[in-house]
């Protein structure tokens, strides 16, 4: 919390970028732009950020089923991974001050469409009464080989 | 909404618009690595693709006065998830030391039969 509030005064100042190093980049002040990041969600497996701040936007990275304390893939079927995955966003949604009911857009990844009816359990239920626009499909494969990738857009509130 | 156009970055092979500005973003169609100049897929591996992938896509971004530090998210599709830490190589290099929101998966297919298929949404400085 305190890093998504020094962030957010961050950002009202103009000073972007602002991730694990506090340093502010100017070169990206003029389009104030931040990344964000959470110790509740799992570390960035590559050159990602969990998520990035503009414009009263937030945008995540696809978050995979992977457990934030060990970094490894939560052991269950498609309804435990989705739930993991999600409880990874909406760590990084609450370290930019969003919750799920903010979120606009997902997009959801499953290595197997058969698990369509079991996931939509599990996220309809995250999000309910809330239902964010939303687009699936089945991908061959996903980092991890995880059998769920689900990336969303929020709105910031004011 | 105002479409965005390179000769920097390949021709459309289809339908779409290089780029297409609305407000302050920009988001740009996906860029595989075809040659600007030949339209053709470059050779090599997948660490030559996205580098042409990622040329492409700078090319697009400065056509709506935008640079790599400005993009706040992008999808990658792999043709085969062992190229990940290949691209990763390429792609957290060409960024640096920004890195923007981003998901990866592997799909069956991608246009031309390239191995690898970058799109992104960026910020317009004001």
């Amino acid at each position: 919390m305190l890093r998504a509030s020094l962030a957010r005064a961050s950002a009202s100042l103009g000073l972007m970028l602002l991730g694990a190093c506090a340093a502010p980049r100017p070169a990206v002040a003029d389009v104030g732009l931040r990344a964000v990041r959470s110790d509740r969600a799992p570390a960035a497996i590559g050159p990602y950020s969990p998520g990035i701040v503009s414009g009263g936007f937030l945008f995540l990275s696809g978050q995979i089923a992977l457990d934030p304390a060990t970094g490894a893939l939560v052991s269950g079927d498609a309804a435990a991974q989705t739930r993991r995955a999600l409880e990874n966003l909406r760590a990084v949604l609450a370290a930019a001050g969003c919750r799920p009911e903010h979120v606009v857009k997902t997009t959801v990844f499953l290595l197997d469409m058969d698990d369509f009816a079991a996931m939509n359990e599990v996220y309809g239920a995250f999000f309910a009464p809330h239902k964010p626009a939303r687009s699936t499909v089945q991908v061959a494969r996903l980092p991890k080989d995880a059998r769920v990738e689900i990336e969303c857009v929020a709105r910031i509130p004011r | 909404m105002q479409a965005v156009h390179s000769a920097q970055a390949p021709a459309a092979i289809g339908p779409y618009s290089q780029g297409i500005v609305s407000g302050d973003l920009l988001f740009t169609s996906g860029q595989v690595a075809l040659d600007p100049a030949s339209g053709a897929l470059v050779p090599g591996g997948v660490k030559e693709q996205t580098a042409r992938v990622m040329e492409n896509l700078r090319a697009v971004l400065a056509a709506a006065g935008c640079k790599p530090e400005h993009v706040l998210k992008t999808t990658v599709f792999l043709l085969d998830m062992n190229d990940f830490a290949a691209m990763n190589e390429i792609y957290g290099a060409f960024f640096a030391p920004h890195k923007p929101a981003r998901s990866t998966v592997q799909v069956a297919r991608l246009p031309k039969d390239a191995r690898v298929e970058i799109e992104c949404v960026a910020r317009i400085p004001a």
